[in-house]
Protein backbone atom coordinates (compact mmCIF):
# COMPACT_ATOMS: atom_id res chain seq x y z
CA UNK A 1 0.00 0.00 0.00
CA UNK A 2 0.88 3.37 -0.78
CA UNK A 3 3.52 5.77 1.88
CA UNK A 4 0.60 7.94 2.59
CA UNK A 5 -1.60 5.05 4.02
CA UNK A 6 1.37 4.57 6.28
CA UNK A 7 2.08 8.00 6.93
CA UNK A 8 -1.71 8.24 7.37
CA UNK A 9 -1.84 5.11 9.92
CA UNK A 10 0.80 6.10 12.16
CA UNK A 11 0.30 9.87 12.00
CA UNK A 12 -3.34 8.86 13.41
CA UNK A 13 -1.79 6.05 15.60
CA UNK A 14 0.21 9.07 17.50
CA UNK A 15 -3.22 10.99 17.56
CA UNK A 16 -4.57 7.92 19.33
CA UNK A 17 -2.38 7.62 21.51
CA UNK A 18 -1.80 11.52 22.56
CA UNK A 19 -5.74 11.65 22.65
CA UNK A 20 -6.94 7.97 24.27
CA UNK A 21 -7.79 9.09 27.44
CA UNK A 22 -10.18 11.67 26.06
CA UNK A 23 -11.81 10.01 23.23
CA UNK A 24 -14.66 8.11 23.70
CA UNK A 25 -14.95 4.19 22.47
CA UNK A 26 -16.80 4.35 19.52
CA UNK A 27 -19.29 1.60 19.59
CA UNK A 28 -21.04 -0.33 16.68
CA UNK A 29 -24.34 -1.63 16.87
CA UNK A 30 -24.24 -4.62 14.70
CA UNK A 31 -26.37 -7.66 13.55
CA UNK A 32 -28.47 -8.89 10.89
CA UNK A 33 -31.34 -6.43 9.03
CA UNK A 34 -34.92 -6.06 11.63
CA UNK A 35 -32.93 -7.69 15.01
CA UNK A 36 -34.03 -4.07 16.17
CA UNK A 37 -30.41 -2.19 16.01
CA UNK A 38 -32.11 1.21 15.60
CA UNK A 39 -34.31 0.84 18.26
CA UNK A 40 -32.17 -0.01 21.02
CA UNK A 41 -29.67 3.23 19.40
CA UNK A 42 -32.57 5.43 20.11
CA UNK A 43 -33.22 3.99 22.84
CA UNK A 44 -29.84 4.57 24.50
CA UNK A 45 -30.05 7.88 23.13
CA UNK A 46 -32.98 9.10 24.23
CA UNK A 47 -32.04 7.43 27.99
CA UNK A 48 -28.77 9.70 27.91
CA UNK A 49 -29.28 12.21 25.42
CA UNK A 50 -32.46 13.18 25.33
CA UNK A 51 -32.36 12.32 21.10
CA UNK A 52 -33.18 9.69 18.81
CA UNK A 53 -30.44 8.28 16.19
CA UNK A 54 -32.49 7.09 13.10
CA UNK A 55 -36.07 5.44 12.19
CA UNK A 56 -36.96 2.29 12.72
CA UNK A 57 -39.09 -0.06 10.95
CA UNK A 58 -40.30 -3.28 10.76
CA UNK A 59 -39.08 -3.50 6.94
CA UNK A 60 -35.59 -4.38 6.71
CA UNK A 61 -33.15 -2.16 5.60
CA UNK A 62 -34.69 0.69 6.95
CA UNK A 63 -30.85 1.93 8.24
CA UNK A 64 -28.85 2.24 5.21
CA UNK A 65 -26.36 4.70 6.03
CA UNK A 66 -24.36 4.16 9.14
CA UNK A 67 -25.31 6.64 11.85
CA UNK A 68 -23.48 7.98 15.11
CA UNK A 69 -24.31 9.83 17.84
CA UNK A 70 -21.36 10.54 19.97
CA UNK A 71 -20.51 11.97 23.86
CA UNK A 72 -23.28 9.49 25.11
CA UNK A 73 -22.73 9.54 28.71
CA UNK A 74 -23.56 6.84 30.87
CA UNK A 75 -23.62 6.35 34.61
CA UNK A 76 -23.06 3.27 36.29
CA UNK A 77 -22.55 3.15 40.52
CA UNK A 78 -21.10 6.53 40.18
CA UNK A 79 -18.81 6.09 37.28
CA UNK A 80 -19.21 7.99 34.24
CA UNK A 81 -18.84 6.23 30.38
CA UNK A 82 -18.48 8.00 27.30
CA UNK A 83 -19.31 6.36 24.38
CA UNK A 84 -19.99 7.49 20.73
CA UNK A 85 -22.57 4.77 19.54
CA UNK A 86 -22.68 3.65 15.69
CA UNK A 87 -26.07 2.28 14.20
CA UNK A 88 -24.89 0.50 11.10
CA UNK A 89 -27.53 -0.94 8.12
CA UNK A 90 -28.10 -4.50 8.97
CA UNK A 91 -25.76 -7.05 7.17
CA UNK A 92 -26.58 -9.29 5.02
CA UNK A 93 -25.37 -11.82 2.08
CA UNK A 94 -28.51 -11.20 -0.29
CA UNK A 95 -30.47 -8.58 -1.19
CA UNK A 96 -33.35 -8.23 -3.09
CA UNK A 97 -35.86 -6.44 -4.21
CA UNK A 98 -38.79 -8.43 -3.90
CA UNK A 99 -38.81 -9.16 -0.87
CA UNK A 100 -39.45 -5.00 -0.05
CA UNK A 101 -42.74 -5.92 -2.57
CA UNK A 102 -44.36 -7.43 -0.05
CA UNK A 103 -44.20 -3.80 1.96
CA UNK A 104 -46.43 -2.18 -0.08
CA UNK A 105 -43.74 -1.14 -1.74
CA UNK A 106 -43.18 0.24 -5.50
CA UNK A 107 -40.98 -1.80 -8.04
CA UNK A 108 -38.45 0.92 -8.33
CA UNK A 109 -38.50 2.50 -5.22
CA UNK A 110 -37.85 -1.84 -3.71
CA UNK A 111 -35.07 -1.47 -6.95
CA UNK A 112 -33.83 1.66 -5.31
CA UNK A 113 -33.70 0.43 -1.13
CA UNK A 114 -32.20 -2.82 -2.16
CA UNK A 115 -29.22 -0.91 -3.81
CA UNK A 116 -28.95 1.07 -1.10
CA UNK A 117 -29.31 -1.62 1.13
CA UNK A 118 -26.60 -3.28 -0.80
CA UNK A 119 -24.12 -0.22 -0.33
CA UNK A 120 -25.18 -0.02 3.37
CA UNK A 121 -23.91 -3.59 4.17
CA UNK A 122 -20.60 -2.21 2.07
CA UNK A 123 -20.38 0.54 4.61
CA UNK A 124 -21.06 -1.56 8.02
CA UNK A 125 -18.23 -4.55 6.86
CA UNK A 126 -16.20 -1.02 6.15
CA UNK A 127 -16.51 0.43 9.61
CA UNK A 128 -16.10 -2.97 11.32
CA UNK A 129 -12.76 -2.97 9.66
CA UNK A 130 -12.08 0.30 10.46
CA UNK A 131 -13.30 2.24 12.52
CA UNK A 132 -15.02 0.63 15.73
CA UNK A 133 -13.45 0.30 19.69
CA UNK A 134 -16.07 -2.49 20.52
CA UNK A 135 -19.40 -3.92 18.99
CA UNK A 136 -22.78 -4.44 20.49
CA UNK A 137 -24.17 -7.27 18.43
CA UNK A 138 -28.11 -7.02 18.64
CA UNK A 139 -29.84 -10.72 17.65
CA UNK A 140 -33.78 -10.82 17.48
CA UNK A 141 -34.65 -13.96 19.76
CA UNK A 142 -37.32 -15.06 18.06
CA UNK A 143 -35.29 -15.95 14.93
CA UNK A 144 -32.25 -18.65 14.53
CA UNK A 145 -29.04 -17.41 15.21
CA UNK A 146 -27.40 -20.27 13.32
CA UNK A 147 -26.76 -18.24 10.65
CA UNK A 148 -23.69 -17.45 7.87
CA UNK A 149 -23.95 -13.54 8.69
CA UNK A 150 -24.14 -13.74 12.56
CA UNK A 151 -21.19 -16.54 12.22
CA UNK A 152 -18.52 -14.90 10.28
CA UNK A 153 -18.92 -11.37 11.68
CA UNK A 154 -18.26 -13.02 15.40
CA UNK A 155 -15.86 -14.65 13.65
CA UNK A 156 -14.78 -11.00 12.52
CA UNK A 157 -15.20 -9.32 15.90
CA UNK A 158 -13.53 -12.29 17.40
CA UNK A 159 -10.57 -12.22 15.43
CA UNK A 160 -9.79 -8.57 15.53
CA UNK A 161 -9.94 -8.77 19.31
CA UNK A 162 -13.08 -6.23 19.97
CA UNK A 163 -14.86 -6.13 22.74
CA UNK A 164 -18.64 -7.35 21.91
CA UNK A 165 -22.10 -8.06 23.73
CA UNK A 166 -24.58 -10.07 22.43
CA UNK A 167 -27.85 -9.34 23.05
CA UNK A 168 -30.67 -11.13 22.85
CA UNK A 169 -33.49 -8.71 21.61
CA UNK A 170 -37.36 -9.30 22.16
CA UNK A 171 -37.78 -10.48 24.93
CA UNK A 172 -41.31 -9.48 25.09
CA UNK A 173 -42.64 -11.74 22.30
CA UNK A 174 -43.51 -15.23 22.66
CA UNK A 175 -41.13 -17.04 20.09
CA UNK A 176 -38.31 -15.72 21.97
CA UNK A 177 -35.03 -17.83 22.77
CA UNK A 178 -32.43 -16.49 24.77
CA UNK A 179 -30.93 -19.77 25.59
CA UNK A 180 -30.65 -21.01 21.82
CA UNK A 181 -28.33 -17.44 21.39
CA UNK A 182 -26.43 -18.52 24.11
CA UNK A 183 -25.66 -21.61 22.84
CA UNK A 184 -24.66 -20.31 19.31
CA UNK A 185 -21.90 -18.25 20.62
CA UNK A 186 -20.63 -19.58 24.40
CA UNK A 187 -17.87 -17.85 24.06
CA UNK A 188 -19.93 -14.63 25.01
CA UNK A 189 -22.68 -12.83 27.11
CA UNK A 190 -25.63 -12.91 26.00
CA UNK A 191 -28.03 -10.31 27.65
CA UNK A 192 -31.87 -10.75 27.34
CA UNK A 193 -33.57 -7.38 26.21
CA UNK A 194 -36.53 -5.94 24.68
CA UNK A 195 -34.92 -2.88 23.42
CA UNK A 196 -39.10 -2.13 22.15
CA UNK A 197 -40.35 -2.15 25.76
CA UNK A 198 -37.13 -0.99 27.22
CA UNK A 199 -36.87 -4.21 29.33
CA UNK A 200 -33.62 -4.87 31.29
CA UNK A 201 -31.74 -2.14 30.29
CA UNK A 202 -29.98 -1.29 33.14
CA UNK A 203 -28.52 -4.53 32.65
CA UNK A 204 -27.53 -3.87 29.46
CA UNK A 205 -26.36 -0.49 30.53
CA UNK A 206 -23.80 -2.04 33.17
CA UNK A 207 -22.76 -4.72 30.65
CA UNK A 208 -21.56 -1.75 28.58
CA UNK A 209 -19.88 0.44 31.11
CA UNK A 210 -18.30 -2.72 32.03
CA UNK A 211 -17.12 -3.60 28.68
CA UNK A 212 -16.34 -0.26 27.24
CA UNK A 213 -15.67 2.14 29.67
CA UNK B 1 -10.10 -1.89 -13.43
CA UNK B 2 -10.08 1.67 -14.85
CA UNK B 3 -10.88 3.90 -12.42
CA UNK B 4 -11.43 8.17 -12.57
CA UNK B 5 -10.94 10.57 -10.15
CA UNK B 6 -13.54 12.55 -9.55
CA UNK B 7 -12.21 15.70 -8.72
CA UNK B 8 -9.62 16.66 -11.02
CA UNK B 9 -10.01 13.64 -13.74
CA UNK B 10 -7.00 11.61 -14.01
CA UNK B 11 -7.75 8.14 -14.91
CA UNK B 12 -6.01 4.70 -13.39
CA UNK B 13 -5.28 1.91 -15.43
CA UNK B 14 -6.75 -1.59 -14.43
CA UNK B 15 -5.85 -2.23 -10.97
CA UNK B 16 -3.70 0.96 -10.11
CA UNK B 17 -2.34 0.34 -6.75
CA UNK B 18 -1.84 4.08 -6.56
CA UNK B 19 -5.58 5.50 -5.88
CA UNK B 20 -5.46 3.35 -2.65
CA UNK B 21 -3.64 6.10 -1.01
CA UNK B 22 -5.43 8.95 -2.75
CA UNK B 23 -5.03 10.63 -6.03
CA UNK B 24 -1.44 11.79 -6.21
CA UNK B 25 -2.18 14.59 -8.46
CA UNK B 26 -5.00 16.08 -6.19
CA UNK B 27 -5.36 14.03 -2.97
CA UNK B 28 -8.67 13.31 -4.32
CA UNK B 29 -10.36 10.14 -2.65
CA UNK B 30 -13.12 9.45 -4.50
CA UNK B 31 -12.59 7.15 -7.92
CA UNK B 32 -15.51 6.27 -10.67
CA UNK B 33 -15.55 3.12 -12.00
CA UNK B 34 -15.29 3.28 -15.94
CA UNK B 35 -16.25 0.52 -17.48
CA UNK B 36 -14.00 -0.91 -20.55
CA UNK B 37 -16.79 -0.56 -23.00
CA UNK B 38 -16.81 3.21 -22.96
CA UNK B 39 -13.12 3.90 -21.59
CA UNK B 40 -10.00 5.81 -22.38
CA UNK B 41 -8.08 2.95 -25.04
CA UNK B 42 -5.60 2.77 -22.08
CA UNK B 43 -2.77 5.46 -22.21
CA UNK B 44 -3.07 5.55 -18.68
CA UNK B 45 -0.40 7.84 -18.22
CA UNK B 46 -1.74 10.76 -20.32
CA UNK B 47 -3.70 13.22 -18.51
CA UNK B 48 -6.69 12.05 -17.83
CA UNK B 49 -8.43 15.58 -18.28
CA UNK B 50 -8.30 15.42 -22.34
CA UNK B 51 -9.58 12.03 -22.88
CA UNK B 52 -12.24 11.57 -20.52
CA UNK B 53 -13.70 15.32 -21.32
CA UNK B 54 -15.08 14.15 -24.07
CA UNK B 55 -18.00 13.03 -23.00
CA UNK B 56 -18.01 9.73 -21.35
CA UNK B 57 -17.43 11.20 -18.04
CA UNK B 58 -21.58 12.05 -18.27
CA UNK B 59 -22.74 10.63 -14.95
CA UNK B 60 -19.56 11.44 -13.04
CA UNK B 61 -19.37 14.54 -14.37
CA UNK B 62 -23.05 15.87 -13.40
CA UNK B 63 -22.69 14.72 -9.93
CA UNK B 64 -19.22 15.62 -8.92
CA UNK B 65 -19.56 19.10 -10.25
CA UNK B 66 -19.84 20.02 -6.72
CA UNK B 67 -17.16 18.07 -4.70
CA UNK B 68 -15.18 18.99 -7.88
CA UNK B 69 -16.14 22.63 -7.26
CA UNK B 70 -15.14 23.02 -3.89
CA UNK B 71 -11.86 21.93 -4.08
CA UNK B 72 -10.66 23.62 -6.80
CA UNK B 73 -10.59 26.18 -4.32
CA UNK B 74 -7.37 24.97 -2.91
CA UNK B 75 -4.73 26.41 -2.94
CA UNK B 76 -2.20 23.81 -4.17
CA UNK B 77 -2.30 24.39 -7.77
CA UNK B 78 -1.37 20.09 -8.47
CA UNK B 79 -4.34 19.75 -10.55
CA UNK B 80 -3.08 18.90 -13.47
CA UNK B 81 -4.32 20.86 -16.66
CA UNK B 82 -5.12 19.21 -19.75
CA UNK B 83 -2.55 21.45 -21.59
CA UNK B 84 0.12 22.20 -19.10
CA UNK B 85 3.29 19.98 -18.90
CA UNK B 86 2.32 16.85 -16.99
CA UNK B 87 3.66 17.33 -12.79
CA UNK B 88 5.94 15.32 -11.81
CA UNK B 89 4.20 12.79 -10.01
CA UNK B 90 2.06 12.19 -13.46
CA UNK B 91 5.55 11.21 -15.13
CA UNK B 92 5.24 7.14 -15.44
CA UNK B 93 8.84 7.05 -14.11
CA UNK B 94 7.38 8.28 -10.87
CA UNK B 95 4.31 6.19 -10.86
CA UNK B 96 6.71 3.20 -11.27
CA UNK B 97 9.12 4.40 -8.12
CA UNK B 98 5.45 5.71 -6.35
CA UNK B 99 6.73 3.90 -2.84
CA UNK B 100 10.41 3.83 -3.61
CA UNK B 101 12.26 7.23 -3.13
CA UNK B 102 12.60 9.69 -0.98
CA UNK B 103 11.07 11.87 -3.30
CA UNK B 104 7.86 10.36 -3.69
CA UNK B 105 7.66 10.07 0.24
CA UNK B 106 8.05 13.93 0.29
CA UNK B 107 5.42 14.05 -2.34
CA UNK B 108 2.92 12.12 -0.65
CA UNK B 109 3.25 14.00 2.40
CA UNK B 110 2.46 17.56 0.71
CA UNK B 111 -0.45 15.20 -0.28
CA UNK B 112 -1.70 14.97 3.67
CA UNK B 113 -1.91 18.68 3.73
CA UNK B 114 -3.89 19.24 1.01
CA UNK B 115 -6.05 16.29 2.15
CA UNK B 116 -6.94 17.75 5.41
CA UNK B 117 -8.97 21.05 3.54
CA UNK B 118 -9.88 18.21 0.89
CA UNK B 119 -11.19 15.59 2.82
CA UNK B 120 -14.02 18.59 4.62
CA UNK B 121 -15.26 19.26 1.13
CA UNK B 122 -14.62 15.39 0.12
CA UNK B 123 -17.05 14.58 3.31
CA UNK B 124 -19.95 17.08 3.12
CA UNK B 125 -19.85 16.35 -0.43
CA UNK B 126 -20.18 12.12 0.10
CA UNK B 127 -23.89 11.96 0.20
CA UNK B 128 -24.41 14.15 -2.68
CA UNK B 129 -21.99 11.78 -5.38
CA UNK B 130 -24.92 9.89 -6.41
CA UNK B 131 -28.39 11.76 -6.25
CA UNK B 132 -31.39 9.48 -5.55
CA UNK B 133 -32.43 10.83 -8.79
CA UNK B 134 -29.95 9.37 -10.66
CA UNK B 135 -30.23 5.82 -8.80
CA UNK B 136 -33.99 5.98 -9.75
CA UNK B 137 -32.44 7.06 -13.20
CA UNK B 138 -29.96 4.58 -13.34
CA UNK B 139 -32.51 1.49 -12.34
CA UNK B 140 -35.07 3.21 -15.56
CA UNK B 141 -32.41 2.88 -17.62
CA UNK B 142 -31.67 -0.75 -17.34
CA UNK B 143 -35.30 -1.39 -17.04
CA UNK B 144 -36.90 0.29 -20.00
CA UNK B 145 -33.70 0.98 -22.07
CA UNK B 146 -32.70 -2.59 -23.85
CA UNK B 147 -29.27 -1.79 -25.01
CA UNK B 148 -28.68 -2.00 -28.72
CA UNK B 149 -24.99 -3.09 -29.72
CA UNK B 150 -22.13 -0.29 -28.53
CA UNK B 151 -20.01 2.21 -29.41
CA UNK B 152 -17.38 2.50 -27.80
CA UNK B 153 -16.55 5.66 -29.81
CA UNK B 154 -19.70 7.64 -29.84
CA UNK B 155 -19.04 10.41 -27.51
CA UNK B 156 -20.67 13.87 -26.47
CA UNK B 157 -23.71 12.59 -25.70
CA UNK B 158 -24.98 12.13 -22.72
CA UNK B 159 -27.67 9.93 -23.31
CA UNK B 160 -25.94 7.86 -26.17
CA UNK B 161 -25.81 4.13 -26.09
CA UNK B 162 -24.41 1.96 -23.95
CA UNK B 163 -22.45 -0.83 -24.18
CA UNK B 164 -24.09 -4.08 -23.27
CA UNK B 165 -25.34 -4.25 -19.76
CA UNK B 166 -24.65 -7.59 -19.58
CA UNK B 167 -21.15 -7.76 -20.09
CA UNK B 168 -20.94 -4.89 -17.99
CA UNK B 169 -22.52 -6.42 -15.08
CA UNK B 170 -20.50 -9.51 -16.19
CA UNK B 171 -17.48 -7.31 -16.06
CA UNK B 172 -18.47 -5.57 -12.85
CA UNK B 173 -18.77 -8.94 -10.98
CA UNK B 174 -15.65 -10.15 -12.06
CA UNK B 175 -13.71 -7.13 -10.57
CA UNK B 176 -15.67 -6.20 -8.08
CA UNK B 177 -16.41 -9.88 -6.28
CA UNK B 178 -17.67 -8.42 -3.15
CA UNK B 179 -20.51 -7.63 -4.56
CA UNK B 180 -22.46 -9.69 -7.15
CA UNK B 181 -25.23 -8.16 -9.14
CA UNK B 182 -27.35 -11.05 -9.86
CA UNK B 183 -30.05 -8.67 -11.99
CA UNK B 184 -31.39 -5.17 -10.68
CA UNK B 185 -32.09 -5.02 -7.74
CA UNK B 186 -30.75 -8.17 -6.68
CA UNK B 187 -27.24 -8.42 -5.14
CA UNK B 188 -25.47 -11.19 -3.37
CA UNK B 189 -22.39 -9.83 -1.11
CA UNK B 190 -19.41 -11.64 0.19
CA UNK B 191 -18.78 -10.21 3.47
CA UNK B 192 -15.14 -11.53 4.04
CA UNK B 193 -14.35 -9.62 0.58
CA UNK B 194 -16.15 -6.59 1.84
CA UNK B 195 -14.69 -6.36 5.47
CA UNK B 196 -11.14 -7.41 3.55
CA UNK B 197 -11.27 -4.13 1.20
CA UNK B 198 -9.26 -1.27 2.16
CA UNK B 199 -11.39 1.14 0.18
CA UNK B 200 -15.65 0.53 0.24
CA UNK B 201 -18.42 1.45 -2.56
CA UNK B 202 -20.50 4.43 -1.76
CA UNK B 203 -22.77 3.75 -4.78
CA UNK B 204 -23.52 1.29 -7.04
CA UNK B 205 -25.37 1.47 -10.51
CA UNK B 206 -26.90 -0.63 -12.64
CA UNK B 207 -25.00 0.37 -15.79
CA UNK B 208 -21.70 -1.09 -14.41
CA UNK B 209 -20.62 2.10 -12.82
CA UNK B 210 -20.13 2.52 -8.99
CA UNK B 211 -18.13 5.17 -7.30
CA UNK B 212 -15.94 4.37 -4.69
CA UNK B 213 -14.63 5.89 -1.90
CA UNK B 214 -11.07 5.21 0.25
CA UNK B 215 -10.84 5.85 3.66
CA UNK B 216 -10.24 8.80 4.87
CA UNK B 217 -10.42 10.88 8.36
CA UNK B 218 -13.57 11.66 8.45
CA UNK B 219 -16.58 9.80 9.42
CA UNK B 220 -20.03 8.42 8.66
CA UNK B 221 -22.79 11.21 8.43
CA UNK B 222 -23.82 11.91 11.82
CA UNK B 223 -27.06 14.25 11.26
N1 LIG C 1 -41.58 -6.83 19.83
C1 LIG C 1 -40.41 -6.18 19.67
N2 LIG C 1 -40.16 -5.56 18.52
C2 LIG C 1 -38.98 -4.90 18.40
C3 LIG C 1 -38.02 -4.86 19.44
N3 LIG C 1 -36.95 -4.14 19.01
C4 LIG C 1 -37.24 -3.76 17.75
N4 LIG C 1 -38.46 -4.21 17.38
C5 LIG C 1 -39.13 -4.00 16.09
O1 LIG C 1 -38.40 -4.65 15.07
C6 LIG C 1 -38.47 -3.90 13.86
C7 LIG C 1 -37.06 -3.58 13.41
O2 LIG C 1 -36.46 -2.70 14.32
P1 LIG C 1 -35.24 -1.76 13.89
O3 LIG C 1 -34.74 -1.14 15.14
O4 LIG C 1 -35.65 -0.86 12.79
O5 LIG C 1 -34.27 -2.88 13.35
P2 LIG C 1 -32.79 -2.71 12.76
O6 LIG C 1 -31.98 -3.81 13.32
O7 LIG C 1 -32.31 -1.33 12.97
O8 LIG C 1 -33.06 -3.00 11.22
P3 LIG C 1 -32.24 -2.50 9.91
O9 LIG C 1 -31.97 -1.06 10.07
O10 LIG C 1 -33.19 -2.78 8.82
O11 LIG C 1 -31.04 -3.35 9.83
C8 LIG C 1 -39.29 -2.66 14.19
O12 LIG C 1 -40.61 -2.89 13.79
C9 LIG C 1 -39.19 -2.54 15.70
O13 LIG C 1 -40.29 -1.91 16.28
C10 LIG C 1 -38.35 -5.53 20.67
O14 LIG C 1 -37.59 -5.54 21.64
N5 LIG C 1 -39.55 -6.18 20.72
MG1 LIG D 1 -31.79 0.12 11.67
Amino acid sequence: MGLLTNLKDSISRVTDGLFAADEPKRIGIYGPPNAGKTTLANRIARDWTGDAVGPESHIPHETRRARRKENVEIERNGRKVTIDIVDTPGVTTKVDYKEFLDHDMEKDDAIRRSREATEGVAEAMHWLREDVDGVIYVLDSTTDPFTQVNTMLIGIIESQDLPALILANKTDLPGSDVQQIANAFPQHETIPLSALEGENMDEVYTKIAEYFG
Amino acid sequence: MPHQCTTCGRTFPDGSKEMLSGCPDCGGNKFQFKPAGETIDADETTDAGETTDAGETTDAGETTDESAGSVTDTPDSESPRPDSQPPEAQTPNAQAQESKTPDAQKTDSEHIRDRTQEDIAQASARSDVVSPDELDQASRDVESDSPTGSDPDSSGDPEGPRPDIDDLRDELNEQFESIRIVSPGKYELNLMELYDRQEYIISLQEDGRYVIEMPDAWGISDE
